[in-house]
């Protein structure tokens, strides 16, 4: 892990850099960052594809339109912009268990994807709530 | 269209910095919850702090506008105390649990499945929240500046300083 993070940027840095990607942001598309917005609509969009007219009923996606827009695109940037980042950085590795996880909980991938999706949902529900 | 775009080259650059600054992994992530390793709060504090003063700038040549949701304690507090929750068993919130993956982090694809589940559910539940704790303590749409009538220039700059603060303390402590 200490190997691993010698090939990392000072934190300070990319974080006022990325600061300075929000500034741009909102100067020249007028948008604020944010990302559980586009689960609220992904999620619609799946469920479009079984029972579109009940989609069509529900208050919270009349609120929150199923369909792509920036934050949407945002997201997708992230996964691009992370890969991109890890892949010319050298340190792109499929790990399937993070090392803390495996240190404290075992070597079990059943056991991490059900806590890990549990926590998902868990998240969301309070991301979403909270209005975040 | 064009909006789309900007959109995706914002991303790719957030995501870029995001890897670089290592805040897309599980045990940074769980290592700020348990208060050993603080880079994700100098990440998020910094990118914030110089945001702050940005946006500002902007909103004050009038080049930009603030979007400021409005404080309703009931949904706040519940939802924060359940983000938190969830937060602490998955390890990524919803923009890094995206990174991670892109980063071949891959037991984040079972939170991302599990984050598109917890959306469902949240719809279905809101027309219940919306006349229950979305209506509790609705303050409307606050900032710190208007809440204590001073300048915003007054309040930018003690954050800054509580910042710079916390950060000399965090690299004092080795954290």
């Amino acid at each position: 892990m200490e190997e691993q993070d010698s090939r990392g940027w000072n934190p300070y840095l990319a974080g006022a850099l990325s600061g300075l990607v929000i500034v741009f942001s909102v100067g020249l598309a007028g948008k604020f960052l944010g990302a559980s917005t586009t689960f609220v609509r992904t999620a619609g969009m799946l469920e479009k594809l079984l029972t579109p007219e009940r989609v069509n009923r529900l208050e919270y996606f009349l609120k929150e339109i199923p369909q792509i827009d920036w934050q949407w695109m945002f997201v997708a940037g992230i996964f691009l912009g992370s890969w991109l980042a890890a892949k010319t950085g050298g340190d792109f590795r499929w790990q399937a268990l993070p090392a803390m996880w495996e240190g404290r909980f075992g070597p079990s991938r059943l056991t991490r994807a059900f806590v890990a999706f549990s926590g998902g949902a868990v998240a969301m529900f309070g991301a979403r709530l909270a209005d975040g | 269209m064009t909006i789309l775009l900007y959109g995706l080259i914002t991303g790719i650059l957030f995501g870029f910095l995001l890897q670089r600054g290592r805040v897309l992994r599980y045990d940074k992530q769980l290592g700020a919850l348990r208060l050993m390793d603080m880079t994700i709060v100098k990440f998020m504090l910094t990118s914030i702090l110089v945001a702050m003063a940005g946006v500002y700038l902007l909103k004050d040549l009038g080049w930009a506008q603030l979007s400021i949701k409005p404080t309703i304690m009931g949904g706040n507090i519940l939802g924060g105390l359940i983000f938190g929750l969830g937060w602490g068993l998955l390890g990524y919130c919803p923009g890094t649990a995206v990174g991670a993956l892109g980063e071949g982090r891959w037991d984040a694809l079972w939170g991302v499945l599990g984050m598109l589940a917890g959306a469902g559910l949240f719809a279905e539940a809101y027309p219940f929240l919306k006349t229950t704790a979305l209506t509790w303590g609705n303050l409307g749409k606050l900032t710190l500046p208007q809440l204590l009538g001073v300048s915003h220039w007054l309040i930018i700059p003690l954050m800054a300083l509580g910042g710079l603060g916390l950060f000399f303390w965090f690299e004092k402590k080795g954290l």
